[in-house]
């Protein structure tokens, strides 16, 4: 237990781990450049000319602005909501706190088929007509726990004694919330938004279930394959993780500085505060 | 000062947390312009009634006025108070500037009078030129001493103080209390003040309200607390003090008093009291300590040594005195000779630095002087981080 030299078959075990977590998505890039339709080696030389094929097409076009309409409402509607329950919950002191927050973000653990399914059953059960709304509501349900966790933990960090020095100079609990509460937290909260757009951006179980005639990005490469093994859905996978990646990077950095701006100095570890909080006294 | 309508009443105030009574018909009246300092260990309940003068928490029953007008139903946003926290509480998304003008903003007070009160406020606790600082560019006591200035520019009619100096260095907290004493003579306003520190209380204080287990003992100017506490928590928590059993065999009406110390008969000058038992108030310092071979000292008080402590101004003794069956903290003067441990000496008192307190029958040992403070089990918990 106590191996504090490494041994070479730890190393080599730990690159071989590395190594099938990520060829794989090399894979998928470098044949997104490739100036061939082929998948296999030999490597025949770079091109762009999979991501102008792509560009140029309307269905893709298509696919890739209804995502980003879904990704944006859901992020947005999340961001409204998500801060108001967090920050609800987090100056609670109803004994219903706990259970409330943990209704809030168990979700999170729900299979994506069990809620493609559910909302399925559900919208039919309703007569709702499957559009890019039942996508945006159905991916509301699934990005909100992310943001729920992110957003209470960082509102209940905040120290409530701010809250009282502002309300004992004179602020109402509006005037609190708008002028000391957000200015501290916005830039997670913001951070955690871009998250729930990047989950929703490329979410394909659930969307699956619960979209009609529209397609997104991931349900257009799903499709695609099914025909062909075109190149070109490399060229869009390939975007996709780099928009993906760009989002995750915007949402760290947010959420990085917001704390160092509210802590004052020093890095902050942890920024998106994903180590568990306990979810409130006596709830376990 | 009776005539004066008090600034604030605090009208038979208890509050109840849950099964816990936090305060038990706290009467006090606050006059304008003092310096006033509830004092008291934790949980004594001194806080909670800050709190319910700033407006924090609502008394179970009974009634606060600020200038004669009833605000005990106000939230604290309302009212004309205003609060120093014992943490600093300056907004890290504001500079100085922000955080000193955040009331006078909140009231919609123009810009070019935010700017002239905010400099006055700054000039006031010598922070001119500090608006564009940051709180994390600024010490723990620079950071209260905007907290002051952020307070003091609105003008309460109270300021409410929460300990604000116990979470700074021993070195700054003195500057402070220096500072603080200088802002309430050039204000002139009414100070409230919060703490467990009895020599801060009585360095600071106009007055006194020694507390409890969440009652008032004694309300007084610190040197009448000293020389005549009401009560032996008051005695004991308010500076050093031996307080012995004794009998008082003879009470004359004249201010001196016959008493028993043991089989020890000696005669204090003291506001009469009625024959019987009695709590001997005796301050270490009105303790004087002589080598063995002192005469003409009684048997009774001759002892030896128990422990010896330097404290810079003077000697601290710890003195066995075996037939009483007792011991005697004493202090003496930095110049006097000093005395080791084990060794005999023989101690004596003014019968005029004594204080006489009630004592029941039954009471042969006093109680163990309070503990200021272990943890700050008043004050709000931290986020939890």
């Amino acid at each position: 237990m106590s191996a504090t030299r490494r041994s070479p078959v730890t190393g080599a075990v730990t690159l071989l781990g590395v190594v099938f977590l990520w060829a794989p998505l090399l894979l998928v890039v470098l044949f997104s450049l490739h100036s061939t339709g082929s998948l296999t080696f030999p490597f025949q030389g770079f091109s762009l000319r999979w991501y102008e094929e792509i560009f140029s097409s309307p269905q893709v076009r298509l696919a890739a602005q209804n995502s980003l309409i879904v990704a944006t409402s859901s992020a947005l509607i999340t961001l409204l909501l998500g801060t108001l329950a967090a920050y609800g919950l987090a100056r609670s002191s109803s004994r219903l706190r706990g259970p409330l927050a943990l209704l809030f973000f168990l979700p999170i653990t729900l299979p994506g088929l069990f809620i493609g399914i559910a909302l399925l059953v559900a919208f039919s059960r309703v007569q709702v007509t499957l559009s890019l709304v039942t996508v945006t509501v159905a991916h509301l349900v699934y990005v909100f726990p992310f943001f729920f966790l992110i957003a209470r933990s960082a509102l209940e960090r905040l120290d409530p004694a701010l809250e009282e020095a502002a309300s004992d100079l004179g602020a109402n609990r509006w005037t609190v919330f708008r002028r000391v509460t957000i200015p501290q937290v916005w830039p997670i909260l913001v951070g955690a938004a871009c998250l729930a757009f990047a989950l929703s951006f490329d979410e394909f179980v659930i969307t699956f279930f619960v979209i009609g005639p529209d397609s997104t990005l991931p349900l257009f490469i799903w499709s695609s394959l099914r025909r062909t093994v075109d190149p070109s859905i490399n060229a869009i996978s390939s975007l996709l993780l780099l928009f993906t990646l760009i989002l995750f990077m915007v949402t760290f950095a947010l959420a990085t500085w917001g704390e160092r701006r509210r802590r004052g100095r020093g890095l902050a570890e942890d920024p998106l505060a994903l180590t568990p909080v306990p979810v409130a006294k006596g709830a376990a | 000062m009776t005539a004066v309508e008090p600034r604030v009443r605090v009208e038979g105030i208890t509050h109840r947390f849950g099964e816990l009574t936090a305060l038990d018909d706290v009467v006090l009246d606050i006059a304008p312009g003092e310096l006033l300092t509830l004092l008291g260990p934790s949980g004594c309940g001194k806080t909670t009634l800050l709190r319910i003068i700033a407006g924090f928490e609502r008394p179970s029953e009974g009634r606060v006025l600020i200038d004669g007008d009833d605000v005990t139903s106000l939230p604290a946003n309302k009212r004309p108070t205003n609060l120093v926290f014992q943490r600093p509480t300056l907004f890290p998304h504001l500079d100085v500037f922000g955080n000193v003008a955040f009331g006078l903003s909140v009231a919609r007070v123009d810009k070019a009078e935010q700017r002239r009160r905010v400099a006055e406020a700054l000039a006031l606790v010598r922070l001119e030129g500090y608006e564009k600082r940051r709180s994390h560019e600024l010490s723990g006591g620079q950071m209260q001493r905007v907290a002051l200035a952020r307070a003091l520019v609105n003008r309460p009619a109270v300021l409410l103080l929460d300990e604000p100096l116990s979470a700074l260095d021993l070195k700054i907290r003195l500057e402070m209390e220096v500072e603080l004493r200088r802002v309430h003579r050039e204000t002139g306003a009414t100070f409230v003040y919060v703490t467990h520190d009895q020599r801060e209380a009585m360095a600071l204080s106009d007055r006194l309200v020694v507390m409890n287990d969440g009652h008032v003992e004694q309300v007084d100017t610190p040197t009448e607390v000293y020389r005549c506490p009401s009560s032996v928590f008051a005695a004991q928590f308010v500076g050093d003090a031996n307080v012995l059993p004794v009998e008082v065999l003879e009470a004359d009406s004249g201010g001196s008093s016959l008493l028993a110390l043991g089989e020890h008969r000696m005669r204090v000058a003291c506001p009469p009291t009625a024959a019987g038992p009695a709590w001997l108030v005796l301050r270490p310092e009105a303790v004087r300590v002589a080598g063995s071979n002192a005469n003409g000292l009684p048997d009774a008080l001759t002892g030896r040594v128990r422990d010896v402590a330097f404290r810079g101004t003077g000697f601290t003794y710890r003195i066995e005195l075996p037939a009483l069956g007792l011991h005697v903290k004493a202090e003496t003067h930095v110049a006097s000779v000093p005395h080791e441990v084990d060794e005999p000496v023989a101690v004596e008192w003014d019968g005029d630095a004594c204080w006489l307190l009630e004592r029941a029958a039954s009471e042969t040992e006093p109680p163990p002087p309070p503990i200021a403070a272990e943890a700050d089990l008043e004050i709000a918990p931290e986020p939890g981080r």
